[in-house]
């Protein structure tokens, strides 16, 4: 049973518990909305670098950037 | 060891950024009045009468004893250990207000020596405790 | 040295660091939250309010911080045109931004119960807005300002004029009276809130921290990419 004494902090509560939660919405839907925007880039880059020729590719893979690119992105 | 290039851009921030401080001083040395947002009791002594007829905020500290409860009118003290102005309230105050704590009071001067508050604000200090700190540092100062 | 500087070095460096921070963060912010809602004890005044400051405080600090470092590096870019130096205040805006604004609604969750009202136009509150509208800026003239030199003189000069708004907000509560009280933990002078009060804050600060490094790094990440895949056309 969860102690409601705790919860209701002498009528503090109403203010403490909403700053907190805001707090942590607001930080977690940056994170995802930054998290996706990453991973979206990631598959673009890679669907880009395919789209190129034998050629180019080989020389894209020497780039260190484009390698880790790759490399990370297929590990998720 | 710089180019002239870079010299320039030195000088062309060092004069911008310069130019804006001077700026910024004289903007606030100008507005010195709005920027504060109340004045003590020795301030509004000093003021002219004119200023008695717009709604100021006066703040400074209730003083100890001086807080008397009436039904719903409330009469204090509020003083900055110069001067004194009596402030008379009617409602409720907000739960941190206090004998010897800070307030804000939103209203008009009567006179010089009489504020009718429509609003009052506690204002709290920088110190944080908890309760069980302050009742040993009470203990210990008696 | 020269290594240390290899784009490709500090990018394989962020994926390693950014795994690093993914490891930690959880286990500090429960910590952290467990310390300040409920080990910490209440104020002997406030009451159980004195918890918002644990967000709050922190929350500021590194908006302001975040202010402080993406101005500086504004400026050496324009003193002397180092192209990655636009790539970091790109990251760092957003971040800034976004702890501005919770402190300010958890401020205004803290000025209710303590003060009496959620607003007040004091000096250190408005300069808190005026930061606001700063960070806004920022962000819009680095993102719809097509002409790359236009757009960087412009972010220049925004961060400048916010840097002297950094230095009003800073002693805004010393030089004019404030509803909000002054600062309480000093880093020359005497810090003012108890021990038991000080860890969760720290922790808290350790916590908002290690977000900050792990949105940022994500950001850099992503400004990197899309630089290489302009590249790649």
């Amino acid at each position: 049973m969860i102690n409601f004494e705790i919860l209701f902090m002498n009528g503090y509560g109403v203010y403490v518990w909403p700053s907190f939660i805001f707090t942590f919405v607001i930080c977690l839907g940056f994170y995802l909305k930054t998290n996706k925007a990453l991973k979206k880039l990631e598959k673009d880059f890679i669907k880009e670098a395919e789209s190129l020729s034998k050629q180019e590719f080989e020389n894209l893979k020497k780039q260190k950037i484009a390698k880790e690119i790759l490399v990370s992105h297929s590990k998720n | 060891m710089l180019n002239i290039k870079t010299k320039n851009r030195i000088l062309i921030f060092l004069s911008i950024f310069v130019l804006s401080i001077i700026l910024t001083i004289f903007l606030l040395k100008t507005l010195r009045n709005n920027v504060l947002y109340f004045y003590s009791p020795s301030e509004v002594s000093k003021s002219d009468e004119n200023s008695l007829k717009n709604n100021i905020r006066l703040g400074g500290m209730v003083k100890p004893g001086s807080v008397e409860t009436d039904n719903n009118k409330i009469k204090f003290i509020v003083t900055d250990y110069e001067k004194e102005i009596i402030v008379i309230y009617q409602g409720t105050v907000p739960a941190l207000f206090a004998e010897g704590k800070g307030v804000v009071a939103e209203g008009k001067l009567q006179d010089k020596k009489f504020f009718l508050a429509k609003r009052i604000l506690a204002k709290h200090d920088e110190n944080y405790m908890p309760p069980e700190l302050k009742e040993s540092m009470k203990q210990n100062v008696k | 040295m020269i290594k240390y500087l290899n784009p490709s070095y500090i990018f394989n460096l962020t994926g390693k660091i950014l795994s690093l921070v993914k490891f930690f963060i959880i286990p500090i912010v429960i910590v952290g939250i467990i310390f300040s809602l409920f080990l910490s004890p209440e104020d002997y005044i406030q009451g159980d309010a004195v918890r918002i400051m644990y967000v709050h405080v922190p929350a500021a600090w590194i908006s302001l911080l975040c202010f402080g470092t993406l101005s500086l590096l504004c400026v050496i870019n324009f003193i002397f045109k180092i192209k990655s130096m636009s790539l970091i205040f790109k990251s760092l805006a957003p971040i800034g931004l976004t702890f501005n604004i919770i402190a300010i609604l958890t401020g205004s969750l803290w000025g209710q119960p303590t003060w009496g009202t959620w607003w007040a136009w004091d000096a250190r509150i408005t300069s808190m807005l005026i930061l606001m509208f700063f960070y806004i800026a920022f962000i819009l003239s680095y993102k719809f300002i097509k002409d790359p030199l236009n757009s960087s003189k412009i972010c220049t000069l925004i961060s400048l004029a916010g840097l002297i708004n950094l230095v009003i907000i800073k002693y805004s509560v010393i030089w004019w009276s404030t509803l909000h009280q002054p600062a309480s933990v000093n880093l020359t002078g005497e810090t003012t809130i108890h021990i038991s009060m000080l860890i969760p804050l720290c922790v808290m600060l350790l916590a908002f921290l290690l977000y900050s490094a792990l949105i940022f790094l994500m950001k850099y990440r992503i400004e990197t990419i899309r630089v290489k895949k302009k590249g790649l056309k």
